[in-house]
């Protein structure tokens, strides 16, 4: 009997040890995919940072030139402190906007269906749409030049993508325009779970709109506030499409994001060294957010 | 044939954001190394021609491909794609190990430079049966060894274009000295017309005409090739000289041009809204017939009588990659592309203001065409194009130091110092 019993266990030991094939496959392949599109690549790139390579000839390996030459570049500087500026006003406006909207439209009310589909519709729109739509707004005598004129503001005209100081706004602004309905709608899911019991009990106890708000609904907004800054950091740092559909991070760098200068540089300069160098900067800066996020979202969870 | 210029990139905004897309983020090299073969595979007789022309020129091209399939010779397939993913990709498709056999580009330093790390087919066997084209052509087909790699197949040239009808209203003459322009430019202007159209919005890569035809202008084409060729320094006073007589013309741009791309500055040309316009022969491809015979140009006013005076002409044609699977039909069809009738059909079959390369081919029966071809013939020396006789890396430098020289000319010697630096980080590589 024992001796039965014992092979019984180990056999069934054996066999909760074994995964499925099904979550093998699950596993493995995804994996496989990921090590040929994502892992190899990501890993050659680290090698090109150290290379001066043109994309014909061999790469000529050149230790840390590339990173000193970063270093002491200032487009590369102008282009950090872009990204820095960019984060912080595309990231605050969008929270401040998204909350704001979705305070606004969080009622149910005859029509605010109308609202929210009129502010979440940019978000349909692929970012090059939107900025083809953009430049017409911002073309001379445009849209804009039309309506500053209107009020009697012609004075502030200028040719708004074409100079150097209101370059980056022109294009943070429409940028905005379409990530302020996608943070609308994850705050309203978040604000569908807020607990109307606490909001009674809070009005019950004299509380007025502006106390419920601070200390009722934000603090229980903490799961989704988690969810939009990390979508919001990532997404500042791969800005790049509408940067390049609106100015190319011109005129003469003065819109230069990360992303776009190491578009230029590797594929206009040809110098896919330098280009893959800056490449690796922005993967250590993405990465450093990532798993500050993690480690916090980790510890709260222990 | 002119939509072979790298840079007329707004109607292909779509197609390059999509590709700036792909390649944006941490995983740059995922398109640089491991982006294949660009083209389809050759096997047996059939080529492949990789093209980047669209429009009328793509008809050009599309029958040309057609009546060579129809001799016998070989079978051609025609691969079109969009101009910038073809300009990025295009190291990729030839040092790739079953690349498309043929390819639209340009002559001179581009081609010498795919030549110079062997990608590219000796065509010299082609051009033995190519006599009728004259030397400069064939130069500019020649890479550094004394082989040609390149069979050219149209060229065009770049100008003041302006309306007739416009200049009459006005009153005005078009100059042939730098003084006789400055008062043209004077004229104008106290008409309240902004005289000098440009579009840098997106195309900065038009403000190299200034600079191109000014350098030539002022210094010689010579010295023009030898600081494109990084063998002379952008922060010599030689180009200050450049720079300072721009300055003059500088109040007399159209403040408007920073703002749209050149296209949009051809509108603003044709409507009156601007006097005239420094631009390649290519803005009358979208242009009205009526309006095409309104047109006209005058030459680059003459500034120094001394110097050999110099034209840009910017060559567009073929070169084959050296990997090619069937030689044989890809000369084949180099050689039927050289000749009188093929280049008569193609110039036929685009619409664009342009000249056959074969000398004994005719061009559209146009003043307009007699005027510009005639200007080509009397130059001493030809350029191409900013990028054309440099390279596609050393253009965004220019792009750079010309917009913020437009924008702040004051800064001359601080744009120029910085020009130097990032012209020697292109030549570097």
């Amino acid at each position: 009997m024992t001796t039965v019993i014992s092979t019984n266990s180990t056999a069934r030991r054996r066999r909760s040890f074994r995964p499925s094939p099904l979550l093998l496959t699950f596993v493995l392949v995804p994996f496989a995919i990921e090590s040929i599109w994502v892992f190899w690549p990501a890993i050659q790139g680290v090698f090109f940072s150290f290379t001066r390579w043109d994309g014909l000839s061999a790469p000529v390996p050149v230790g840390f030139d590339n990173y000193v030459e970063l270093a002491g570049d200032p487009v590369f500087r102008g282009a950090l402190g872009n990204s820095v500026l960019w984060l912080v006003l595309f990231g605050g406006l969008s929270i401040l906007g998204g909350f704001g909207m979705a305070l606004a439209l969080q009622r149910e009310r005859r029509g605010v269906g109308i609202y929210r589909a009129a502010l979440f519709l940019p978000v349909v729109f692929s970012m090059v749409v939107t900025a083809l739509v953009w430049r017409v707004f911002y073309q001379p005598d445009g849209l804009v030049d039309q309506v500053l004129t209107a009020v009697g503001l012609e004075h502030l005209i200028r040719p708004w993508l074409a100079d150097p100081e209101t370059a980056l706004y022109a294009v943070i602004i429409p940028a905005l325009w379409r990530q302020i309905g996608y943070i609308m709608v994850l705050y309203l899911a978040g604000l569908k779970a807020v607990d109307p019991a606490v909001h009674e009990a809070a009005k019950v106890d004299g509380a007025n709109n502006w106390q419920r708000l601070w200390h009722v609904t934000i603090p229980q907004l903490k799961g989704v506030n988690a969810v939009i800054l990390s979508v919001i950091v990532i997404d500042s740092l791969r800005s790049f499409d509408i940067v390049w559909a609106l100015t190319r991070g011109g005129p003469y760098h003065s819109s230069e994001l990360l992303s776009t200068y190491m578009y230029s540089a590797a594929f206009q300069s040809l110098r896919l060294g330098y280009g893959s160098a800056i490449a690796v900067v922005i993967f250590l800066l993405a990465l450093a957010v990532i798993i500050g996020y993690l480690v916090r979202a980790f510890r709260e969870e222990s | 044939m002119s939509d072979f210029d790298p840079s007329r990139r707004r109607l292909l905004g779509l197609g390059l954001a999509g590709v700036g897309a792909l390649s944006a983020g941490p995983l740059l090299s995922a398109c640089a190394s491991s982006a294949g073969t660009g083209g389809t595979p050759t096997t047996g007789g059939a080529i492949t021609l990789q093209s980047n022309l669209t429009g009328a020129a793509k008809s050009g091209v599309e029958k040309l491909i057609a009546d060579f399939n129809k001799l016998g010779k070989g079978t051609a397939s025609l691969n079109t794609v969009a101009t910038e993913i073809f300009r990025t990709q295009l190291p990729t498709y030839l040092s790739s190990a079953n690349p498309p056999d043929l390819y639209t580009w340009y002559a001179g330093s581009v081609a010498n430079a795919y030549s110079e790390k062997n990608l590219l087919l000796d065509v010299s066997e082609v051009w033995q049966g190519m006599g009728d084209y004259p030397q400069s052509l064939r130069t500019l087909a020649t890479d550094a060894t004394g082989k040609q790699v390149f069979v050219p197949m149209n060229n065009y040239w770049w100008g003041f274009f302006y309306r007739k009808s416009n200049f009459a209203k006005w009153g005005v003459q078009p100059p042939t000295n730098w003084a006789e322009f400055m008062t043209l430019c004077q004229t104008l202007k106290a008409k309240g017309i902004p005289p000098i159209g440009i579009g840098l919005g997106d195309t900065p890569w038009v403000a190299s005409a200034w600079f191109d035809y000014l350098n030539i202008r002022i210094n010689g084409a010579p010295f023009h090739r030898e600081l494109l060729a990084g063998k002379q320094r952008f922060d010599d006073p030689k180009v200050k000289a450049v720079f300072t007589k721009w300055r003059e013309a500088l109040p007399y741009f159209d403040p408007k041009g920073k703002a749209y791309p050149f296209q949009e500055a051809t509108t603003a040309l044709l409507a009156g809204k601007t006097g005239m316009f420094l631009i390649g022969t290519f803005l009358a491809d979208a242009t009205a017939k009526d309006v095409v015979e309104d047109l006209d140009f005058f030459q680059f006013p003459i500034i120094d009588p001394a110097v050999p005076v110099a034209e840009e002409a910017p060559t567009d044609g073929f070169f084959a990659s050296a990997k090619s699977a069937n030689p044989a039909a890809t000369k084949a069809l180099l050689a039927y592309a050289a000749s009188v009738e093929a280049q008569e059909t193609y110039v036929a079959n685009s619409s664009g203001i342009i000249l056959p390369a074969h000398p004994k081919a005719k061009a559209a029966d146009m003043p307009l065409v007699a005027k510009g071809k005639a200007m080509l013939a009397g130059a001493a020396e030809l350029t191409q194009f900013f990028n054309r006789d440099s390279s596609d890396a050393l253009q965004p430098t220019a792009d750079t130091a010309l917009t913020r020289f437009i924008d702040k000319p004051d800064q001359i010697d601080a744009i120029l110092a910085e020009w130097q630096k990032n012209a020697e980080k292109v030549f570097k590589g």
